[in-house]
């Protein structure tokens, strides 16, 4: 059968334009990747899409690292990153596993609830949570910083995950209560790992995101010395003001960049699945 | 103990911990914002003054909010028509256009979707940077002369050249939920069209936008709503709402009163004025979006 209706040319066309976004997508992180090779005088002297000179200055990373304090940016990052994933998963997976398969009083209410929120604008909070964070005494911690993170990532997460439980089989549960098994083992020993996939999926996509985070962390973190890699890069895109060291910028650039882009790479399904699955709702 | 209190326990013990910190954490900072929003404060206790509607009588009759409701709106349209037709294009090529390649674009494309708003801002700064930069390169190129536009500088430019950074940014993640869209289209329905003779582009308008203008609607109104919130980002690492106000955005000028200038509780109003905008906005686009939605049968 024949199943193309289109003409040569519109092909044609298109291939050109898949291939010009193409470069439009990847090309910015590759001169990134060679103006973090180059000193000062390179930037001056030529045009920004030349390929750095050799040696190849491999220092800017180091440079960068110490002297701008990316060593401490990106611990605190996998500080905050996998202290507000473990944490996200347990608040979102509790509430997701009981709306998907129990019913109880106040079951509609509380989903309502969780939905509506969805639709604030989180710019809204930033002035009150300022001054929460400030009475909590968690104001320039870390720690505040990963229990709000969890907190916020939770209804989306909590909707992809209703729609997992909900999809595996009664007869598994049902025996293990049957075995004598309390509901707080069938979660943990039965249905947490059936919902495997399900949990990833959420995890991967609240990594990327608090990898990212930037405006909480902006009016949160005031010390230097807890700035996570957003607020370190953007801290020092505003010190170009002062001194211009582009090479080390783009170092500081890639260092933040290049962990997401690994895990984007090893986990695009998931990814995938989780953003059709989040719009979906 | 009974089964049933015993199931109530487990159930309780499941919601309450999340429902609590929910509750700290996002429900009273609403109520609270709103709270704030009648005060005069710069954000130290002492001198907390209640104004009534104070705040927002003073938004009224301030032009910068004028101009940065302006600036909004005209980033959200341009970003919602960029999006939504380079996006669009895309996913019909990689879907129905049977192009080769296609896994392979769909993951290249998303690449700019996993970067930290701060990260594409420094990237683009220094493209559009005067002397230095990638497009000043580029053009001086073209034209054969020394081309030093500041993009960002001049007020003439400095608003459109925030929209390539967020175009750039969005195209991939709204490119995915279309291709799943598309994907669900039942194959049979396009078969038939053929058999019909019906032209690619006739099968574009007459089968795949109407199956798929739920996700369409859903991809505007998330585009809306993220932008009302995100602009905030995108100024503030890449022009800071300058120059003299001209990429002012209300998610900025909030900060910029809050944070910079201590006015915490007209900061405050501006943020309940930000949430109403963009329930108001999203109901109109409901509205105007409504079409009858089209059973596959």
């Amino acid at each position: 059968m024949k199943i193309n209706t289109n003409s040569p040319i519109t092909r044609l066309l298109t291939t050109l334009m898949l291939l010009v976004w193409t470069v439009f997508s990847v090309y910015p992180l590759i001169f990134s990747l060679f103006d973090s090779l180059k000193d000062n005088q390179q930037f001056y002297t030529k045009s920004a899409w030349a390929l750095p000179d050799i040696p190849l200055l491999w220092s800017n990373f180091s440079y960068t690292w110490d002297k701008y304090n990316f060593g401490s940016y990106f611990l605190n990052t996998i500080l905050v990153t996998g202290g507000s994933m473990v944490l996200a998963l347990l608040l979102t997976a509790t509430t997701a596993y009981v709306l998907a398969r129990f019913a109880f009083k106040g079951k509609g209410l509380l989903y309502y609830l969780y939905l509506s929120s969805l639709t604030i604008p989180s710019l809204m909070l930033v002035v009150p949570m300022f001054f929460l964070f400030s009475d909590l005494h968690v104001y320039n911690k870390l720690s505040g910083i990963i229990l709000l993170y969890s907190i916020t990532a939770m209804p989306m997460g909590m909707f992809i995950l209703i729609g997992f439980f909900k999809s595996l089989p009664h007869e598994l549960e049902e025996s293990a209560v049957i075995d004598g098994a309390s509901p707080y083992s069938v979660f943990f020993k039965i249905m947490f790992p059936l919902a495997l996939p399900g949990l990833i999926t959420i995890s991967i996509i609240n990594v990327l995101n608090f990898w990212n985070e930037y405006q909480y962390a902006l009016i949160l973190l005031s010390d230097a010395t807890k700035y996570t890699l957003p607020i370190g890069l953007a801290f020092m895109q505003g010190e170009m003001q002062y001194r211009i060291e582009f090479g080390p910028l783009f170092a500081g650039l890639l260092i933040s960049t290049i962990p997401i882009i690994i895990i984007y790479i090893l986990f695009q399904r998931q990814i995938n699945d989780g953003i059709v699955a989040g719009a979906v709702k | 103990m009974t089964t049933k209190r015993k199931r109530s326990l487990f159930i309780a013990s499941f919601i309450l911990p999340t429902l609590v910190l929910y509750s700290l954490f996002i429900f009273y900072p609403i109520i609270r914002a709103i709270y704030i929003s009648f005060f005069d404060w710069s954000g130290s206790s002492e001198n907390m003054n209640y104004i009534g509607f104070g705040n927002f009588r003073e938004m009224y009759s301030d032009p910068i909010i004028y101009k940065a409701i302006a600036n909004d709106y005209f980033l959200i349209f341009w970003k919602v028509i960029g999006i939504m037709t380079i996006a669009c294009f895309f996913a019909v090529a990689l879907t129905r256009f049977r192009m080769r390649g296609a896994s392979f674009y769909r993951v290249v494309f998303f690449f700019p979707n996993v970067l930290s708003i701060v990260v594409i801002a420094v990237l683009w700064r220094f493209i559009y940077n005067p002397s230095l930069g990638l497009l000043n390169d580029i053009l001086s190129l073209i034209v054969q002369r020394e081309v030093e536009i500041p993009w960002l500088g001049d007020s003439r430019y400095s608003l459109w050249a925030l929209l390539p950074p967020a175009i750039w940014a969005g195209i991939g993640f709204f490119m995915i939920l279309l291709i799943a869209a598309i994907k669900s289209i039942p194959a049979s329905l396009y078969e038939s069209a053929e058999i019909d003779g019906a032209k690619q582009w006739k099968q574009f308008t007459k089968i795949t936008i109407p199956l798929i203008w739920e996700q369409v609607k859903v991809s505007i109104v998330l585009i809306v709503i993220t932008s009302l919130n995100g602009s905030f980002a995108i100024v503030s690492v890449m022009t800071e709402g300058g120059p003299d106000n001209a990429t002012q955005v209300l998610g900025y000028y909030l900060y910029q009163m809050g944070f910079k200038q201590y006015h915490m509780g007209y900061a405050s109003a501006i943020g309940v004025f930000i949430l109403v905008l963009s329930l108001i906005t999203t109901a109109i686009l409901q509205r105007l979006m409504k079409r009858d939605t089209v059973e596959v049968s």
